[in-house]
């Protein structure tokens, strides 16, 4: 009954009721699972197999998955997270240095130098300076592109 | 204030850093959530008083899976098998 390409609902856990297919069997127990679920392995126990059944390659990718899922007219689950917003950071007037200080501490834990940056682009409110900070660190491209694609969506 | 004798607290002995034993009274908590289909005592639910509930995380209060919190796991299981098959 659980075959490459047979459509299943998972009926255990978060994305318990969703439609997934499985992509690749793993062992006796175990299916890799894609679609309106997150792609993960799954105990096909947490699976009840529907009658469909798609023409996909044992192994496919999220991509070829996701096709044949908008033919279906399936919802598609995307791994990908979403773009981490800045977290709004209480200003106060008077303790302005503090916080910039209490930023840096964490920088220094986190390893990411942007959002102090961003903290001081939000404190102008300004669009123009925004783009300045973009500019300004270029040495972190890998960082800064990131930065660039936080920003595009909103 | 309410009578430290009323029947709706809890006696809960308890040793003082003296050495003597003291009688304190303790709000009871409330009773355990439980499955609405089979009537199980539910897990990942914990049994506090709702000021305590208040302050918890929503991700603390019940399982992260539908109908998490309302049915037991098996129910839902169930529940879901059934939405397959139609
Ligand atoms: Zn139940």
């Amino acid at each position: 009954m659980i075959e490459v390409g047979r459509i299943c609902v998972k009926i255990a856990g978060r994305d318990a009721g969703r439609k997934c297919v499985v992509v690749d069997i793993l062992d006796d127990n175990f299916v890799l699972i894609d679609g309106s679920t997150r792609r993960r392995k799954c105990n096909f126990r947490h699976l009840e197999p529907t009658a469909e059944v798609i023409k996909i390659k044992k192994g496919a990718s999220h991509e070829e998955v996701a096709k044949e899922f908008e033919k279906l007219g399936l919802p598609v689950w995307n791994t990908k997270p979403k773009p981490s917003s800045e977290r709004p950071r209480k200003q106060r007037g008077k303790r302005k240095k503090a916080g910039q200080e209490g930023s840096g501490k964490d920088e220094k834990k986190k390893g990411k130098k942007e959002p102090a940056v961003k903290a001081e682009a939000s404190k102008d409110s300004g669009k123009e300076e925004k783009a300045e900070s973009q500019s300004q660190p270029p040495e972190q491209e890998g960082q800064s592109s990131e930065e660039q694609q936080d920003g595009s969506p909103q | 204030m309410t009578s430290e004798k009323s029947r709706s607290k809890r006696i809960v002995a308890r040793k003082t850093p003296g050495g003597r034993v003291s009688v304190r009274r303790v709000a009871r908590k409330p009773e355990a959530a439980k499955c609405a289909e089979c009537g199980k005592p539910l897990k990942g639910v914990p049994r506090e008083l709702p000021s305590k509930m208040r302050n918890l995380p929503k991700t603390a209060k019940r399982p992260e899976r539908p109908f998490g919190g309302y049915l037991c796991s098996s129910c839902m299981r169930k529940l879901m098998v059934k939405k397959a098959r139609e």
